[in-house]
Order: structure tokens, then sequence, then C-alpha cells
């Protein structure tokens, strides 16, 4: 079969399945969106509390006003008792419950350190340490105005009270996604990964399809050549619309040259396109590709290192994990892209998705050969 | 009439027996996923995150700060540069998380009263990782500030308790309902095995009713006009399988790992058996929109996929936009962890959780138009 005949061929097999062209064109469009959903806005704010004040003073009552004012907390009660605010917590109508104690005012003059509890519905991580995060704020700043009032008391002047009240400060500063942003953390790395595992489904479909109809096809590296370049060019064109049209409609931050990205981006598209082929090789049928790497994506999610650390995750699992091109590639498109790093800085897994590329061609080279040896007919 | 359910029960059971692939699906498979999650997580505290320092005042105060910000368990201090600009491209590589820097004259100014400013510069682009650092170095920080103030005030007040009670005016105890949270690995687990479980379910129905069109035989299999029945029937083996898979993973996160279960078994158990058969009604539905066996398991691929991001396990659920809380109320499994976190947390009675189970119960009716296809498809 010639050169173009081939092409023909693996186009036509190609766009005439519905549930490949379903898979590398509306599945990556309907995930572009679908995704973002949850974060939509953004952070955790505005957390239900109920605020159990046993003192009833000027004191209690200026540090509900302070917890009202961080943006994770909203006071929605003031209850007279504990006993309430736990049935409105089980009601699910408040996430936690601060309890500023009786006498909380004269304890304070009387340097007695009085408690405030806080209470907090732990089931969810960010409701949890959105609470804490209010709360500690609320009650720092409340600490630090008594320790400056105590200061004015003792003669010290205003200024000196400001600075005087702790001998040193922590200041934070969120280097990347400041406003800790989790559309920003989330969406950057996801996004690889959707197209990663539907180019995989795509080739994997198509390779499991070829090996049950026992087709020959053209040479070999024809057939790989032409599947590069056709599947090659509409991811990459999906890879240019996620980057520019996507991240700019969610307000994910894009820091990268173009020239960056593409030069990071083609790689990685090889390597994936490499290991699609050879993966569909190894599929006897059209149906293997979608669940296998169905059951891949959370695991490689959650070893891809922007959720868990990866310093906690055992180095075997890493290892495995960076045998796929979407563990270097989401680390190297973060860095470039969200991190603002310099090209230089990611190399290794710029390296890293050449050598894939190169290793799954000859694989993928190597299993459709063997593969094609055993067709019965033809 | 049951005698058809029977046969078809009987005849998926040998179609199961004689298929490696099926079999794989519903033992291998999804057991290998649960122990690779496990395993993921299995450390499950972050700790020894590495730091770069860069200490600009090099002073026993500096050092005594940096002794008590390396004793934390959370963090490591991996390097110690010069400049600011160095530590800055050791975080773009991915080598350290943040970096903190004590500035210059900080021990002078400390003493002067002028209260120098620490300064942390955190990755918070891995939010989670930003976060723990966050609270680790605050603490840390308070502590070591609060040790300095304490010495200072003892030599003026005379007096080690009150000292201690001038230097923090306010005290703070949290206490986390429900469950301690200290470890991650509950977390993500307990919302993460649900979530791969129901991939499981829609795409083993997929195969089953899939492959028998694929190979042909449906005309067999659906032999007379008991279609409702010998459908019940091909699914009750995958049914019982679920439900098993469903107890262990239940088991596991509550019996092995030692998480507090307040409520009960049977309404688990409940609930379970609807969220497995709901899932199993809409994989059909699925299915019968073109009776092609790979084009729904691209379907079923969408509808199951992104699942765990609208679980609320993560992201809380009252900061969803409208359509990400439809298509969080149209997948069975974020009712079943809702489920799951009540009954384990609060111990509701059946009768306080029965929106739960009657919205899980909803996805039934789902069957009722797939019995209606199946049988125009067949012509029977």
């Amino acid at each position: 079969m010639s050169f173009f005949q081939t092409f023909k061929r693996e186009a036509k097999t190609i766009f005439s399945d519905i549930a490949i062209v379903l898979t590398i064109i509306g599945g990556v469009v309907l995930y572009s969106f679908l995704y973002p959903q949850p974060y939509s806005s953004q952070s955790v704010s505005g957390l239900a509390v109920s605020v159990v004040d046993l003192d009833l003073s000027d004191t209690s009552r200026d540090i509900i006003f302070k917890l009202n004012a961080t943006p994770q907390i909203s006071v929605t009660r003031v209850d007279v008792s504990e006993k309430d605010a736990k049935d409105a917590l089980l009601e699910d109508k408040i996430k936690a419950i601060i309890v500023i104690p009786p006498h909380f005012k004269r304890d304070i003059a009387l340097h007695k350190s009085p408690t405030i509890a806080v209470g907090a519905d732990s089931s969810y991580f960010l409701i949890y340490g959105g609470v804490l995060e209010g709360a500690m704020k609320s009650i720092l700043t409340e600490a630090a105005t008594l320790k400056i009032a105590g200061l004015l008391q003792r003669g010290t002047p205003l200024s000196g009270a400001k600075e005087a009240y702790t001998p040193y400060s922590l200041n934070i500063i969120n280097l990347f996604n400041s406003q800790n942003s989790y559309t920003q953390y989330v969406i950057p790395a996801v996004f690889i990964l959707i197209l990663q595992q539907t180019m995989l489904i795509g080739l994997g479909i198509l390779g499991g399809g070829v090996n049950e109809r026992q087709e020959r096809r053209g040479p070999t590296w024809m057939v790989m050549f032409w599947r590069v370049l056709i599947f090659g060019s509409i991811f990459f064109t999906h890879m240019l619309f996620y980057f520019g049209f996507s991240f700019e409609f969610f307000g994910v931050t894009h820091l990268a040259s173009i020239a960056d990205l593409i030069t990071f981006g083609i790689p990685f598209i090889l390597a994936t396109a490499f290991f699609g082929i050879f993966l569909g090789s190894l599929f006897s049928s059209r149906e293997i590709a979608t669940p296998v790497v169905l059951f891949s994506s959370l695991p490689l999610v959650f070893t891809a290192g922007f959720v868990w650390p990866l310093e906690s995750v055992a180095g075997i699992l890493q290892l495995f994990s960076n045998l796929v091109p979407s563990t270097p590639a989401i680390n190297g498109f973060l860095k470039l892209n969200q991190m603002g790093a310099e090209f230089s800085m990611v190399l290794p897994q710029y390296t890293i998705l050449w050598t894939q590329a190169v290793i799954y061609m000859f694989l993928g080279y190597y299993f459709i050969n063997k593969k094609r040896k055993k067709y019965v007919n033809n | 009439m049951f005698k058809a359910l029977e046969e078809a029960f009987v005849s998926e059971l040998g179609s199961i027996k004689n298929s490696t692939y099926k079999l794989v699906l519903i033992t291998l498979l999804p057991l290998m996923s649960f122990g690779l999650i496990i395993a993921i997580f299995y450390e499950g505290v972050v700790r020894d995150m590495p730091i770069a320092v860069v200490d600009g005042d090099k002073s026993k105060l500096s050092r005594q700060l940096l002794f008590n910000i390396e004793s934390s368990p959370t963090i490591k201090i991996a390097q110690s540069v010069d400049s600011l600009q160095e530590a800055i491209e050791l975080v773009q590589r991915g080598e350290v998380y943040g970096v903190v820097t004590i500035p210059e004259h900080f021990l002078r100014d400390t003493l002067l009263h002028k209260q120098p400013h620490v300064t942390a510069m955190l990755n918070t682009q891995y939010i989670l990782i930003g976060k723990i650092l966050t609270a680790a170095l605050s603490a840390t920080l308070m502590h070591s500030a609060g040790e300095v103030d304490y010495v200072e005030t003892l030599m003026r007040v005379q007096n080690p308790q009150k000292s201690l009670n001038v230097v923090s005016p306010i005290g703070m105890q949290v206490t986390p309902f429900f469950n301690t949270y200290q470890n991650y690995f509950l977390f993500l687990v307990s919302a993460l095995l649900p979530a791969i479980w129901q991939i499981f379910i829609v795409i083993t129905t997929l195969v089953a009713v899939g492959s028998l069109f694929k190979s042909k035989n449906e005309r067999l299999f659906f032999k007379d006009k008991y279609v409702g029945m010998r459908l019940i029937g091909m699914m009750l083996p995958y049914t019982a399988v679920f439900m098993l898979l469903g107890v262990l993973y239940l088991f596991y996160i509550y019996g092995t790992l030692g998480w507090n279960f307040e409520g009960s078994f049977a309404v688990m158990l409940f609930g379970l058996f609807l969220t497995t058969v709901a899932y199993q009604a809409v994989a059909l539905l699925l299915f019968v929109t073109g009776f092609d066996y790979a084009r729904s398991l691209s379907l079923g691929a969408v509808y199951t996929a992104p699942a765990f991001a609208f679980l609320g396990v993560t992201f809380p659920i009252f900061n969803m936009n409208g359509f990400a809380l439809f298509w969080r109320d149209i997948l069975p499994v974020s009712h079943l962890v809702a489920l799951q976190i009540s009954q384990a947390n609060y111990g509701a009675d059946i009768f306080l959780e029965r929106d739960k189970l009657l919205t899980l119960f909803a996805f039934w009716i789902v069957f009722v138009p797939v019995v209606f296809a199946f049988k125009k498809r067949l012509k029977v």
C-alpha cells in the first residue's frame, strides 16, 4: 500500500468510528467545560459559624465582629447555649461552633488567659481548614490588640507598642496562585491529564479495533507515521485551545511564552501518541482501551505531585508514574506556565518526555509487527 | 416469569466464568485500583517538606529560629542560600516548596522592639502543600516569638504563670468534630474509593450487555417477552459483587483504619444496594442510546471519570455553582458519600436519611425506559 493510500485508510478508520470521534473531539471539548465547574467560586468563603457567647461583653462582641470580618467565616448565629449550636450543626445549618467562655473579659483583665474553644466539622478538610484559619486570624488580632493596650497602659508610646506586642512576626507571601484559587490549582494539571487520557483512549480503540479485525494495512512505519500525524495535529490544536481559550476563559494564569509552551508541548504530544500506539497494539479489541485508561486516571492525578507531595509517595510509585507522559508533562507545564520558570528549569521533564517518545516508538513498532504475525487471515 | 430471571442469572454466571476479561474486571482490577490508591496515601501525614532559607542575620537568635523550624516534623530545611533570587529559582525548579528569609539585623531589631519580619514565600500553586506549610510555619514562629517574649516578660513580672498569660492573653482550643484532623489519608481515601468503585459498576455493566450485543447473541439471551426480568437476572451477579466490594472498602476505612463509625451498618448496606442498582440502571441507559459497545464506554467514561471532583469532599458543595450542583445530583455516588459521611459522623437514623435514600432510589426509574428501549430494539 502506498504512502497516501495508508493515510486515507487510517483517516477513514479514525473518523468513521463514532467512539473515537466522540472521545478525541467531543470528550476533549466537553471535559474542558465540565471539570472547572465545581471550582467556579475558586476558594472557600463564607462558612456558616455559630458563636456561643457566654460572656456578652464588649470584648466578646468585638471578637464576633472580627470573626465576621474574615473572608472565611460568616457568623450566621449567636447562640446562648452550646446545645442550640450543636443542634444547628447536626442539622447542617452551620459548619463550626466557637465558644467564648463566661467571664471572658474579666479573665483577660486578670491575666488569666481565658480560652476560646473552636470546634469545626472535620469531615471536609477545606471547611475545617477555612474555619481554623479565620478563627486563628481573628483571635490573634484580638490578642495583639489586648497586648498593645497593655503596653500603652505601661506608658509605651503607641508607635512603639504597635511593634512591641511581639518580638518578631511572620509575613507569609504566596508565590504563584497567590489567591489560593482552587481553579488555578486543579485545572492546569487536570487539563494535561485530559489531553493524555483522551488521546490514549482514541489510539487504544483504534489499535484494538485493527487487531480485532486483523487488518494488516500498510507498512508498520507508515501506519505509525500517519497515526502520529493525525492524532498529533488534532491534539496539538486541542492543546492550543486549552492553553489559549480555556485558560483565558476560566481566568487561569499563563506566564509561559507561546514558544516555550510549543517547544515543551511537542515531546508531550509525541510521547503520548507513541504511548497510545503502543498500548493500542497490545489490546485485542476496541473495548479494552476505555476501561484501562479510565482506571489509571485517579492514581495518575495523585502521583503527579501537584495534589499530594511526591515526598510522601513511595519511590516505586513515583517511578511507575514517570513512565506515563502526564507526570513529567504536568510538572513541566506547571513550572513554565503557572510559576514562570525558565525553559532550562524544565529540562529534566523535557528529557523524560523525549526519552518516552523514543522508547514507546520502538515498543509500538515491535508489538504491531509481533501482533501482525499472529493474524490468521490475510 | 421468575424462571426467565433465574435462567438469565445462571447464564450470566456461566459467561463470567468463561470470560477472563469479566472476571478480572470484577475482582483483580478493582482490588488493584483500591490498593494503588491506598498505597499512594499510605504515609498519610505530610512530613519533611523541603524549604530553602536565606539567613541574612546569622546571629544566635536567627540560628535558634532556624533550629525551631527544622524541629517541626512537617518541614525540612533542604538548602541554605545567600540570595532570595537563588531561593526562588529553587522553588521554580521544584526542589523546594518555599523560602524563609530572616532579615538583616534580626537580633538587633528584636532587642530594640522594632519587630522585624521574617518572610516566608510559599509555593501556593500546590494549595494543599501551601496550606500545610503555612500552618506549620505560623505555629513555629508563634512559638519561637512567644519564647523570646516570655523570657522578657518573666524578667519584668517575675511570675512564670502570669508571664505566660501576658504573652498569650487569649488561648485557643481546637476540637475537630467527628474525626481527628491529622490525617489527609482518611479524607481522600474515603472519597476516592467510592469514586473508583462507581467507575467499575458502570464499566462492568456496559461490558456485560455490550459484549452480548457485540457477539450478536442478544436474541438468544432475550428469547421471550420477559426482557426486564432477564435484564435483572443478568445484572444480579454484578449487583452482588459490587455490594461486596462496597462493603470491603467501607470495612477498610471504618474497620481497619479505626475511623469512627457512629451510624448503622444496615442503613449503609441499604445505601450501597440502592447505589449499585442506580448505577447499573444509568449504565444501561447510556447503552440504549445507540446499542454500541465502544461508544457507550466512551459515554460511561465522561459520566463517571470526573465524579471525584463533584463529591464535595475536597471542594465544598456550598461554594459550587448551579451547574456543578446539578451534575453532582445526577451522580448517585455523591448521595452515597453524603450518606457515608453522615452515617459515620452523626449516626443519623434512617428517617433522617430518607432524602438521600429516596434520591438514590429515584435513579431506579431509569430502568423503565431502558426496558422499553430493549424491547423496541429486540422487537418483542
